[in-house]
């Protein structure tokens, strides 16, 4: 049971308290359940940021790029136009994040440095280049998702130092995005297997994608063998195909009490068919399709 | 024809204001002057050898007031059928959630840190988690004293092997050889859980000798008979109270923890409280859903005559019998299902386990037997190529038919449910290639069981119900004043009811068995009728008039024919005050069972005939995502002949809510246990319920006739049955599109392997 | 060690002494005596201890108590106003929405939250907002006929 609080007022004061080795709490949602189910204590120290104002909010970058604090909400992404339109990937997996309480109270900072296997925004962010700014006494630094992510549980961060934004660049043009879940149940699910897929589009052609699996390593990581298959092609089923083999060739799944590992190693390569695909309707479409929790488009109308 | 009870009026449960306004109280709302907070210390192992339990660190810990082992209780065997148990472990520990320790302290955090300093000193032994091999020779017993036990003279019994049944007609072999085409299966269900939203919570504090426990519990009488049996006192010095139950579907049925908590509070000196928290409920209640295995064969003609049945099942006892025995001749006789079938041999078994016990949770052995035997059905269908509609037409059981123990039925509805079910749902119509529909049938009795109740009437002619039964949400105690409104020409909102406080009303079953309506509703009838009595007599001085020309209407009692003259019951009532009571008690006799010939049967508790049986058929329409096995259930229509249906909307309410948990079973509810019985999916995001978004729309109607041996007004179960066909009928659908499925729950996992094969 | 804070819950201010690690629900129900929100499950799987902070649904049992300071929260207790019920109070009872009232008052919680941000829910709609609920008694269709009944009376006012 966690012996001291203090709500920071200022980033100052929230940083000073870490230095002072206080662990911050957004939304709780992952800190307090995982206290209350022994997996860890809470934190001898909290320092609680939810009231730092300058960590909430999207901001449109000069340039075309977009700024997310690290206490915006999932519901709050899920809400932002230029979420759903151009970073879709991000407001699919916001949008079936737990159920509307978690998706209230649960931040992007806090998913992303709780650093799960199975986190939802983590495949979106890697796939859309998102930077982590992670602030300090000593300064910011920006890491790519790919180096802050370094094991279940772990991150790249200091002690020290606390995720105040995430910061995505411009998408390109003629771009589309997906982020597809495995889901036993229409809500209430936690990623069993996960794939995120974003693309630009030159004219009837791939010009270029990025492709991600969750839940199918220790951590949320790039198929590079799935990005190839679908770089310069036409976008079409058996270039799709390829890409979601390379997909579930890349995962090392386990057994456990959700699925088994041959089953996860399948459905890699099903999910990642179901992102790809949305990813490239979506790039040729420009639609702006509103992910609702369990949208029919990623459970087998395009498979 | 259905016999519904139309109200103009929505009929407001009494308790429902308590429960929409958050004012209600539920057990673990409740705190007592000087309370403390109680915990349990459970088994390190599933199989060992107790050598030795160190308190003495515990003890010590400040702000600890009570640490009990059995050395400190009665030592006291108990058990419904079989006495096999002990309120804390002798000896041995035989499931992970035994309780081996308990500790009362004044916070819950000081009790939690004082259960981890007792030690306890092992010898682990092998632990036995699958029933088939838990009856094989040679296999390590559960409970190596199982002959000294005291137990039910009609168990079948032998080794692991905690109860046997069997069911005997005709010839089977010679069946069989008739036979123009076979098929034999094997079904495995695996072990699911009641799951009620409210943990369970006991609150327990003396007054001298006697003690008031307030209780989660459905079976508040049997609870009074358990704390008074293993502490020894009269069940006069026991009083249980239940505040709002928080539902229980069979998990809470039964005696469980309350002796343990009156134990600590008598130890301390002080009320004491337990609240489990959500692993508990999955590990430690000892009455979960069991599983079971199932071998099927059935003999037809091609023209999809069944001819002969034979099956083999061997049920999960878990660790100790609790009111499991009776499971394998229910179970038998789920395996032969509402069907006429002239050759019969079913034998079925209930193996201990080292898992955590089973128990009755809402229509205990049917959804999985029903499950293994539609399913099978179908596929006898596909044998003989029928269409499985037409098999179940050309076999359901209709009136004078016999059952497989010979039981002749009197009017039922069983081929109305079936055809009403494929009506509402559109059974063969076009449907998109991913999609299917499933039907399954199934049966369940009505449990007679004695109970009473009292009906009094008040100075100003209001009244009050005074009912030993159960309500845990059915809504069944609730629409009681329904029954005595009926028959005192009164409404039921002048009615209050006291209930569920074992020293207010006469002792009843509690909420088991869907027994309710169908007993104490007689009981509350009977009552009622002692009081229209006694105001017949004040009546007749009143308006100088013979009985027999009296009726009871609109709050008064009148002359037939001549309404105007008349006298209101609340004057009556007023005129009674003071001098003469208006006090009414019944109980009604229990029916007797249906006459059978049992002579074919072993291992006979009572399930050998089937007192006014319900029929229910469900059809539903699923989509299987053939990519991944992710099935999701569409639609599903729900036909059921329950007698005569009192209250509408409490009636459609139950079927609503046990076809969701029969989706929940067909689908995604079963306990993983890893090689030693443990349970290794004890919480909510892994043992998955149905949410709102998961269960479709459910369409509900009634068909029968008010049954003659049925409840008020020919009233027969209602709460059970629903869940009964749901998992058979998804289970079919699922098979037209991904092919069998051959184990409970079917989820993605399975389905899709099923596909791969 | 206790920190002196005030909490906000159905328009009363509650001055309370809270340590770091407790939660919403804990201190509501047990310091506030308001034991409307209930219990069920450890990890925000359930539902029933939900409230409302600033309008938004939230599982109690996983919020601290001390982020809640300056926050407006709502609890089950909130819903009725001058002892009338609130038309989802009165729709749950009159369309089967109630059995063993354990879910009620998360229900009930989820049900205003969507109704507050959406007046006319589709039947899904109303179905998806309710899924971190879980009910065992009525299989939902009695509280999606509640939500539903309560919606349109909310529009067009009380029918009677």
């Amino acid at each position: 049971m966690s012996a001291t609080y203090a709500a920071a007022a200022t980033l100052e004061e929230a940083l000073t308290a870490m230095r002072a080795g206080c662990r911050p709490v957004a939304g709780g949602t992952d800190l307090v359940v995982g206290a209350r189910q022994g997996k860890s204590a809470l934190p001898d120290a909290l320092v609680a940021i939810h009231g730092l104002a300058g960590l909430h909010g999207i901001a449109e970058l000069p340039g075309g790029g977009l700024r997310i604090g690290a206490l915006v909400s999932h519901a709050d992404l899920v809400d932002h136009r230029a979420v759903r339109s151009r970073y879709t990937a991000l407001a699919d997996a916001s949008a079936i994040v737990g159920s509307h309480a978690t998706r209230h109270v649960g931040t992007i900072g806090g998913n992303v440095m709780n650093a799960s296997p199975a986190m939802e925004t983590g495949g979106p962010l890697m796939c859309m280049g998102a930077e982590a700014v992670l602030a300090s006494a000593a300064g910011e630094r920006r890491l790519g998702l790919d180096a802050l992510l370094t094991g279940p549980g772990s991150t790249a961060a200091r002690p020290d130092e606390l995720l105040v934004a995430i910061e995505l660049p411009p998408p390109a043009a003629a771009a589309g995005s997906c982020y597809a879940r495995l889901e036993y149940r229409r809500q209430m699910e936690i990623a069993v297997v996960g794939a995120t897929c974003s693309v630009s589009l030159d004219g009837p052609r791939v010009a270029a994608a990025l492709v991600a699996i969750t839940a199918l390593t220790p951590c949320i990581m790039r198929v590079p063998a799935a990005e190839a298959a679908l770089a310069g092609s036409d976008g079409g089923a058996e270039a799709i195909r390829t890409a979601g083999d390379a997909a579930a060739a890349a995962a090392k799944p386990i057994s456990d009490v959700r699925a088994s590992a041959e089953y996860r190693r399948a459905m890699a390569a099903v999910i990642a068919r179901r992102a790809i695909a949305t990813a490239i309707a979506r790039a040729r479409d420009g639609s702006e399709s509103v992910p609702i929790p369990a949208s029919p488009a990623l459970h087998g109308a395009t498979d | 024809m259905a016999i519904v009870e139309e109200r103009r009026e929505p009929f407001i449960r009494q308790d429902g204001k308590d429960k929409v306004t958050g004012l209600g109280r539920y057990t673990a709302d409740l705190t007592r002057t000087g309370m403390l907070h109680a915990r349990f210390r459970y088994a390190d192992h599933p199989h060992a050898r107790l050598l030795g339990v160190d308190t003495s660190r515990a003890r010590a810990l400040a702000g600890v007031f009570a640490v009990l082992t059995q050395d400190d209780v009665p030592d006291v065997r108990y058990g419904g059928f079989v006495e096999d148990r002990t309120l804390f472990a002798r000896d041995v520990v035989r499931f992970e959630g035994e309780i081996v320790a308990a500790v009362a302290a004044l916070t819950p955090e000081i009790a939690e840190r004082a259960v981890e300093l007792i030690e306890v000193d092992y010898e682990p032994l092998e632990a036995v988690s699958d029933p088939e091999h838990a009856l094989r020779d040679g296999t390590i017993l559960v409970h190596d004293g199982w002959e000294g036990y005291e137990a039910n003279e009609d168990l079948v019994r032998r080794g692991n092997d905690c109860s046997r049944s069997t069911i005997a007609k005709g010839d089977v072999e010679a069946g069989m050889a008739e036979a123009e085409v076979t098929v034999k299966e094997r079904y495995v269900a695996d072990m699911s859980h009641a799951v009620p939203i409210e943990p369970r919570a006991i609150v327990a504090e003396w007054q001298g000798d006697k003690v008031t426990v307030w209780t989660s519990t459905q079976v508040p009488f049997i609870a009074r008979s358990g704390i008074a049996t293993t502490l020894q006192l009269p069940e006069a010095d026991v009083r249980v109270i239940v505040p709002h139950l928080g539902g229980g579907f069979g998990g809470k049925c039964e005696f469980h923890f309350e002796a343990h908590v009156a134990a600590l509070a008598r130890a301390a000196a002080r009320p004491v409280r337990l609240v489990f928290t959500r692993r508990e409920e999955f590990i430690a209640p000892d009455h979960r859903r069991e599983g079971q295995v199932v071998e099927i064969e059935t003999g037809a003609m091609r023209d999809g005559t069944l001819v002969a049945r034979r099956a083999r099942l061997v049920l999960d006892n878990g660790a100790y019998a609790a009111d499991a025995p009776f499971f394998p001749q229910l179970a038998a006789m789920m395996v032969v299902g509402p069907y006429r079938i002239p050759h019969v041999s079913v034998d079925a078994h209930l193996a201990y386990t080292n898992t955590t016990p089973s128990g009755s949770v809402r229509a205990p052995t049917a959804p999985q037997a029903c499950w293994a035997l539609e399913q099978h059905m179908d596929a006898v269908a596909e044998a003989v190529g029928m269409d499985p509609v037409e098999l179940r037409r050309r076999n359901i059981v209709r009136e004078g038919d016999e059952s497989a123990t010979r039981q002749v039925f009197t009017p039922i509805a069983a081929a109305e449910t079936l055809e009403r079910a494929v009506e509402m749902i559109g059974y063969g119509r076009d449907l998109p290639e991913d999609e299917a529909i499933g039907v399954a049938c199934g049966w369940w009795p009505s449990f007679a069981m004695p109970s009473g109740a009292h009906v009094k009437l008040h100075g100003d002619g209001s009244g009050t119900i005074v009912t030993g039964a159960q309500e845990c949400g059915t809504g069944s105690v609730m629409a009681l004043p329904l029954l005595a409104a009926e028959v005192l020409g009164m409404r039921p909102e002048q009615f209050t009811v006291v209930y569920q406080d074992t020293d207010a009303g006469p002792w009843d079953a509690g909420a088991s068995g869907s027994q309710t309506t169908f007993n104490n509703g007689r009981a509350v009838v009977a009552a009622a009728v002692d009081v229209r009595d006694q105001l017949l007599e004040l009546a007749e001085e009143v308006l100088e008039a013979a009985r027999a020309d009296l009726e009871l209407a609109g709050g008064r009692v009148q002359v037939k024919g001549s309404p105007t003259t008349g006298v209101e019951i609340a004057d009556l009532a007023e005129k009674a005050a003071g001098d003469k009571l208006l006090l009414g008690r019944g109980s009604g006799s229990p029916a007797p069972l249906p006459e059978c010939d049992p002579s074919g049967c072993t291992g006979r508790l009572g399930m050998e005939s089937f007192l006014a049986p319900t029929f229910i058929t469900h059809a539903a329409r699923c989509k299987v995502d053939r990519a991944t096995g992710v099935v999701r259930v569409l639609e599903v229509a729900a036909a059921h002949d329950s007698g005569r249906v009192l209250n509408r909307v409490g009636a459609d309410g139950q079927v609503e809510g046990g076809v969701a948990m029969g989706i929940g079973m067909a689908l995604s509810e079963g306990s993983q246990l890893s090689a030693d019985g443990r349970q290794l999916n004890a919480y909510l995001l892994d043992y998955k319920l149905q949410t709102a978004s998961d269960v479709p729309s459910i369409q509900v109607d009634w068909v029968g006739a008010p049954d003659p041996n049925g409840g008020p007004n020919g009233a027969k179960a209602v709460a059970e049955p629903p869940c009964v066909p749901t998992p058979g009928a998804v289970g079919n659908a699922i098979a037209k599109i991904a092919g069998r499925v051959h184990q409970l729950p079917m989820t993605p996992l399975r389905v899709w392997e099923t596909m791969q094969r | 060690m206790r920190y002196d804070a005030v909490l906000n819950v159905n328009g009363t201010d509650y001055p309370v002494e809270i340590e770091p690690g407790r939660s919403l629900l804990s201190v509501v129900r047990t310091e506030l005596g308001l034991a409307g929100s209930k219990e069920g499950c450890d990890d925000s799987e359930c539902g029933a201890c939900m409230m409302l902070l600033d309008g938004r649904p939230v599982n109690s049992c996983s919020y601290l108590a001390l982020q809640a300071q300056g926050r407006a929260i709502v609890t089950v207790e909130g819903l009725t106003s001058g002892g009338e019920l609130h038309p989802l109070q009165r729709q749950f009872l009159e369309q089967g929405g109630v059995q063993c009232g354990f879910c009620t008052p998360g229900m009930l919680i989820s049900a205003k939250a969507l109704l507050d941000q959406n007046p006319d829910p589709t039947d899904d709609e109303i179905r998806l907002a309710l899924s971190g609920n879980l009910c065992r008694c009525t299989g939902y269709q009695g509280i999606v006929r509640a939500v539903q009944a309560a919606a349109a009376e909310m529009a067009v006012g009380p029918s009677r």
